[in-house]
């Protein structure tokens, strides 16, 4: 698993790529709160290179996105590949979330 | 013709993205697509998941096993462990979508395989059988 970080304007986009399961989705969840902590208004998932995902990772996303109803923020998730999105798609978790198909689609939708 | 395997594992030192790569393996030698071995796999990680977070919970580690047999129209996992008793095809099914994280586990293994069954006859811990049949594409 790999989690890159960058930033662009007020945006913070995450970057990550392998297989996101139960060992594996603590060292995210620590990363994605780091920023949370400063109240980030903007965020973006890049998912394109993530190949598998179970509910502990699901549970990241959704815990990332109650934080950030709280204070009022804005998360969409880009790029998922066909296995994960079809995980998402049997906890109904697409209708929850905002699903982009490109990275920049996605950029663009959070700063509407 | 059958094919059986057998895991044994400890729940402190299981690496699951290795288990994974190696039931991939077995799984593209049953002629099932992409998909449904998503599926088998999301399913039997989600049930080892339990294992190392609720039934060994207040052990801390113990040992558990998954044994994999394939025949002409299915493959069957058998999931054994030694701890706190659960049988999670009782749990009823989440209200979805879930807006807090967590409990979908079981929701996502019911829904994904053709059948779950807890072998009540197991009564030193848990056993459960995940089945998913080959002709029947479970989507």
């Amino acid at each position: 698993m790999k989690l890159q970080q960058k930033q662009n304007g007020e945006i913070e986009i995450f970057e990550l790529s392998g297989e996101l399961d139960f060992h594996n989705t603590p060292q995210v969840r620590d990363k994605v709160h780091e920023v949370l902590s400063k109240q980030a208004k903007k965020v973006v998932f890049n998912l394109k290179g993530v190949t598998y995902i179970d509910s502990s990772g699901l549970a990241v996303f959704v815990e990332t996105l109650q934080k950030m109803k709280r204070y009022g923020g804005k998360l969409v998730l880009s790029e998922l590949a066909a296995p994960v999105r079809s995980v998402f798609e049997i906890a109904k978790l697409d209708k929850v979330f905002t699903l982009a198909g490109t990275e920049t689609e996605a950029v663009q939708t959070v700063s509407q | 013709m059958t094919m059986q395997k057998s895991f044994e594992f400890s729940s402190d030192s299981v690496k699951l993205e290795d288990f994974r790569n190696d039931l991939k393996k077995l799984l593209t030698e049953t002629g099932f697509e992409e998909k449904p071995i998503n599926e088998i796999l999301l399913a039997v990680q989600e049930a080892v998941t339990n294992i190392i977070r609720h039934a060994y919970k207040e052990q801390g580690k113990g040992k558990f096993s998954v044994q994999f047999e394939e025949d002409e129209e299915k493959v069957k996992f058998s999931i054994r462990d030694y701890g706190k008793k659960f049988d999670p095809t009782k749990r009823p099914d989440p209200d979805l979508p879930r807006g807090t994280p967590g409990g979908l586990g079981i929701y996502l293994i019911k829904n994904v395989m053709d059948e779950v069954t807890y072998d009540e006859s197991f009564t030193e811990g848990n056993l459960i059988h995940l089945i998913k049949y080959k002709k029947k594409s479970h989507s």
